[in-house]
């Protein structure tokens, strides 16, 4: 199975972000000219005059120049939108961790964890979960065209007020494992719930496409569902979107 | 029901959309008497605000009469007159706990949106994009209120629509601003934006024992309002240059408490703040730091700067070396509106303040864009709108 370990490191470097060296240069001379450019069209926009006009399209080019055209300009927008980057294939990570402080001791969230009701309730953004017998589930997540993807799976670790481990086999059709702790948050801030996925998407780039097909984001997965637990225990209902009215209909989905 | 939705830049319009329902237990829906047009609306009219949707309901300052109650609501029944605070908080998270609403840990069902661009995310707010919440918003006929026991505040004397209306968000929004400046005795503070929350954090700090308020706006009409109903002291800053002047009011010290109560689109003239408008065309920065530039460079060393402005995201050449040298303390946050209903709705009971002050425009629902526009360009005098669906 894929490792529990977050892969955050990995694909800070994938994603290049890290080399900045040599960058410098490049930087400090768009950044004058950035300067330089905005002070030409300042000074242009209040000359009426042909002078003025020079100056402010001039100031323009160089600004234009300083921004690297259209390509950083396209950048800056995918810097606005990034939820939509951290949805990108080749960012998904496929191996999740990450924690939340809950109201609660570990004894009393680790049995509402645990009622079938409420596990269905927490994953409800993600898949239907029906339990099959005890310590089992069964998962169904929908994909477009009405098409599904399933698996079982059967808790493998089982400790009262401490740590809930399940897997799938590994012959399932996204063979995938996830891991709850609870663990008791310093002073009076309740407990520390740490949930763990992992996918181990079969046969390289043909399971990484079952992942973005059925938009199966790890971390969002994670976050989601850690969000929904907290919401139900401290406040008894998870927030809903659910007929929420708009121009486009009702619900948040139209 | 007819409700105002927002289509993209300067573009809002009356629609037709479905009627909003109880849908979790402690949900309540409102049928809306008096619902007003906050000056962040217009950063949302602007399009600064990221994750909005063509077709989403807009408005955050809603009131009216409780019409359906859900199986858990404990303390409002059918017929309720009640005022809406913006914020929406569940009541019962560590934040809500410790008077934090509006940093309620569960009310935003988009709260991992948020986390990706902020690293925590707020509470869910009313009409105000989906990363903070998705809400419809209450410029509508109908209005549906999540943990209706914790947000909205009985009415249960006989005061006017526009005297309590207000309790939803500028009311609050400028006396926490005032509280945060940390007024003492003796103090000056000097409040940047004479709109309706800049015209209520004058009169909450003139209220929290400031020696003298200086108001600073461009608009004649609010700044004769800040003089007329605050007692400022004013400065036109097309006229004055405002560093010069505030020296000259405090003798060179610095006002001791700064307000910024403009936020993101504030105006600005010279070569920063065109900059400023060019790289927020260029999409290469979201919010225009006029003001609390300016804010840092007058401030009091060791003073206080409170920011009720609202700003969505990065701003560029901000003076964080001053900011640090000058020992300035910061505070800012949107408003826990729900910490002060209580006694804010005591202070208009007993007739300390009437805040129907501010409101210059009282029109029907259907008037909304037009309304919008009009608010936008200050044209007509307008400093407050009122809308009745």
């Amino acid at each position: 199975m894929a490792t529990l370990e977050p892969q955050n490191e990995a694909e800070r470097h994938r994603d290049g972000t890290s080399s900045e060296t040599g960058r410098l240069p490049g930087t400090l001379i768009r950044g004058g000219q950035l300067v330089v450019g905005t002070a030409l069209v300042d000074y242009g926009r209040r000359q009426r005059s042909s002078r003025g006009t020079a100056a402010t399209v001039g100031g323009g080019a160089l600004i234009f120049s300083a921004l690297g055209g259209m390509s950083r300009v396209k950048r800056a927008l995918t810097d606005r939108t990034d939820s939509e980057r951290a949805t990108e294939p080749e960012r998904r990570e496929t191996a999740v961790r990450r924690s939340i402080t809950v109201d609660g001791t570990p004894e009393s969230l680790y049995e509402q964890w645990r009622d079938p009701e409420t596990f269905a309730e927490i994953m409800g953004h993600f898949a239907e979960v029906t339990p099959v017998d005890e310590g089992r589930f069964r998962w169904t997540v929908h994909g477009p065209y009405g098409r599904d993807i399933g698996w079982e799976t059967s808790v493998v670790v089982d400790e009262p007020g401490e740590i809930c481990r399940w897997e799938t086999p590994t012959d399932a059709v996204l063979p995938n494992e996830g891991a709850v702790r609870f663990e008791e948050a310093p002073g009076d801030r309740g407990t520390v719930v740490t949930l763990s996925v992992a996918f181990e998407p079969p046969g390289g780039t043909l399971g990484s496409a079952a992942l973005e097909q059925f938009d199966i984001v790890p971390k969002k997965l994670v976050g989601v569902a850690l969000d929904r637990f907290k919401s139900l225990v401290e406040s008894g209902e998870v927030p809903t979107l659910d007929r929420n009215p708009s121009g486009r209909g009702s619900g948040d989905t139209v | 029901m007819r409700a105002l939705t927002w289509h993209g830049k300067q573009d809002v319009r009356v629609e037709e959309v479905p009627r909003p329902e109880v849908v979790n237990p402690t949900d309540a829906v409102i049928e809306v008497t008096a619902t007003a047009i906050c000056g962040s609306d217009l950063h949302l009219y602007h399009g600064r605000v990221p994750s909005m949707r063509e077709g989403d309901v807009l408005g955050h300052e809603p009131m009216g009469r409780v019409v359906e109650v859900g199986e858990d609501v404990e303390t409002l029944e059918e017929g309720d007159r009640v005022v809406v605070p913006f914020t929406i908080s569940c009541g019962a998270c560590w934040f809500c706990e410790h008077d934090l609403y509006s940093l309620c840990d569960n009310s935003n069902p988009n709260a991992e949106l948020a986390r990706e661009t902020m690293g925590h995310s707020p509470a869910g707010l009313f009409g105000y994009s989906h990363m903070l919440g998705g809400y419809a918003g209450g410029q509508a006929e109908y209005l549906r209120v999540p943990y209706a026991d914790v947000g909205p505040v009985k009415i249960e004397s006989d005061l006017t629509d526009e005297q309590v209306l207000f309790l939803s968000d500028i009311f609050p929004t400028g006396h926490m601003a005032a509280e945060n400046a940390d007024i003492d005795e003796n103090d000056t503070v000097a409040v940047w934006g004479c709109g309706p929350v800049g015209q209520f954090a004058i009169q909450s700090a003139d209220l929290l024992g400031a020696d003298r308020v200086v108001a600073i706006d461009r608009v004649p009409e609010r700044l004769e309002m800040a003089r007329e109903h605050g007692d400022a002291v004013t400065i036109d800053y097309e006229d004055e240059d405002v560093y010069d002047r505030l020296m000259d009011l405090t003798g060179g010290r610095g006002p001791d408490s700064c307000i910024d109560a403009v936020g993101t689109d504030a105006h600005g003239t010279g070569v920063v703040a065109t900059s400023d408008r060019v790289k927020q065309r260029l999409l290469l920065e979201d919010d225009r730091p006029t003001v609390l530039r300016e804010a840092i460079r007058c401030c009091r060393k060791g003073g206080t700067l409170s920011v009720p402005g609202v700003y969505v995201g990065r701003a560029d050449n901000f003076p964080v070396g001053p900011l640090m040298n000058k020992g300035i303390t910061v505070k800012t946050g949107q408003t826990h509106v729900q910490r002060y209903l209580g006694p804010l709705l005591d202070q208009i009971e007993s007739g300390n303040i009437d805040p129907s002050f501010v409101v210059t425009h009282d029109e029907p629902l259907e008037r909304g864009p037009e309304l919008y526009e009009t608010f936008n360009d200050k044209e007509d005098d307008c400093i407050k709108v009122v809308l009745r669906p």
